[in-house]
């Protein structure tokens, strides 16, 4: 964690240095802090190739998040603007395999932001989310989806 | 061009929706209805901002919209919390 | 050129607005209104602020902007989570076409073992 940190940091005092605060020199000075911390790290941890699996991985899950969120809202744009109304919503309970509380605060954030699904409460122990849902086909199916396509993706971000 | 079409399109059409939230304020069974309906007029009404700065070329007034989103932000959290000490029925 | 682009991105949010102003008057039940209009009107006003950057085109104002942009897609949900919660636990209705309540079912099992319900 405090080589990410450094990451971020780093650059700073580069801009301090060189007397230039833009952005493209607080990119130059990135690389070059990654670079360098990169050399100072021990053999066997590679710094800056962790940090660019970091990275690859939040922008894999940017753009899954923005077609999940795309695909959601043309479904229920389409049941506003016809006059019969399709939908068979449900609340469901979500068992959660996640443990903190930013992975679960970041899972039902998620959840509200998606168009038709909307995160009610959890349980006192933290271990069960109840959502509730617009478009439900079949319960045990939903769960399902949920626990693959979202939990897996906040685990994978976050660890 | 885009004076124009800001004042004649885009602003109308956020007046409708603003007409439209505010019918359900009125009409809203519970206490949550109104709120929600609350809630989407002040979004409604930081987008107006925004599209007024786009209109007439003020790039300031996006300091107005920031803090109108922060003040309804800690308003429906307010009447959020209102909602949970309330004793009476909704 | 760049002004259609901003024309484009400020009629998709202004309807995006709209759908999410038509969805709060025609939905049955407050859970299904606030989970179609609360991302549609993020989805609208960030569309409406993409434009206001592309716009103006500074890096002072595009900030704010995008901070702005970030601001409401980390409150708006937080805010409808926490309305729905209350009145969920207020007792407003279900719509009759719900066809099932897990968390309904989870309170009424906890009453029922005489659990205690305090900090709900």
């Amino acid at each position: 964690m405090s080589v990410f940190w450094g990451n971020i940091f780093l650059p700073v005092v580069w801009m301090a240095l060189t007397g230039k605060f833009t952005l493209a020199n607080y990119f130059l000075g990135f690389l070059i802090s990654s670079f360098a911390l990169w050399i100072a790290r021990p053999p066997g941890e590679v710094a800056f190739l962790v940090y660019l699996e970091r990275l690859r991985r939040w922008l894999d899950f940017f753009f899954f998040f923005l077609w999940e969120l795309v695909v959601a809202s043309a479904q229920v744009t389409y049941d506003i603007l016809t006059p019969h109304h399709r939908m068979r919503p449900a609340v469901i309970a979500i068992p959660l395999d996640l443990q903190t509380d930013t992975e679960i605060t970041l899972l039902a954030n998620m959840i509200t932001l998606t168009p038709g699904t909307l995160s009610l409460d959890i349980s006192p122990q933290r271990d069960i989310l109840y959502i509730h849902a617009m478009y439900v086909d079949d319960i045990e199916e939903f769960r399902h989806m949920i626990k693959e396509r979202f939990e897996k993706r906040v685990k994978e971000v976050m660890r | 061009m885009l004076e124009t079409a800001s004042f004649w399109v885009i602003l109308p059409i956020l007046s409708l929706s603003l007409a439209l939230s505010f019918i359900r304020m009125v009409l809203g069974p519970t206490l949550p209805d109104r709120i929600i309906a609350l809630e989407t007029i002040a979004v409604i009404s930081v987008g107006m901002i925004v599209v007024y700065a786009i209109a007439t070329g003020e790039g300031v007034l996006i300091d107005l919209a920031s803090v109108w989103s922060v003040v309804s932000f800690l308003s429906i959290i307010a009447f959020a919390y209102y909602i949970e000490r309330w004793r009476s029925k909704l | 050129m760049i002004d259609l682009l901003v024309l484009a991105l400020m009629l998709a949010g202004a309807l995006f607005m709209l759908v999410a102003a038509l969805g709060i008057v025609r939905m049955p039940d407050v859970f299904m209104r606030m989970s179609c209009n609360a991302k549609s009107v993020i989805i609208g006003l960030t569309l409406l602020l993409l434009a206001f950057t592309l716009h103006f085109r500074e890096i002072g104002v595009g900030s704010r902007a995008v901070a702005t942009i970030a601001f409401i897609a980390l409150t708006v949900p937080v805010a409808s989570h926490r309305i729905g919660r209350s009145a969920y636990l207020r007792g407003v209705k279900l719509w009759d076409g719900t066809i099932r309540d897990e968390l309904g079912e989870a309170l009424e099992a906890a009453r029922k073992n005489g659990e205690n319900d305090a900090d709900r």
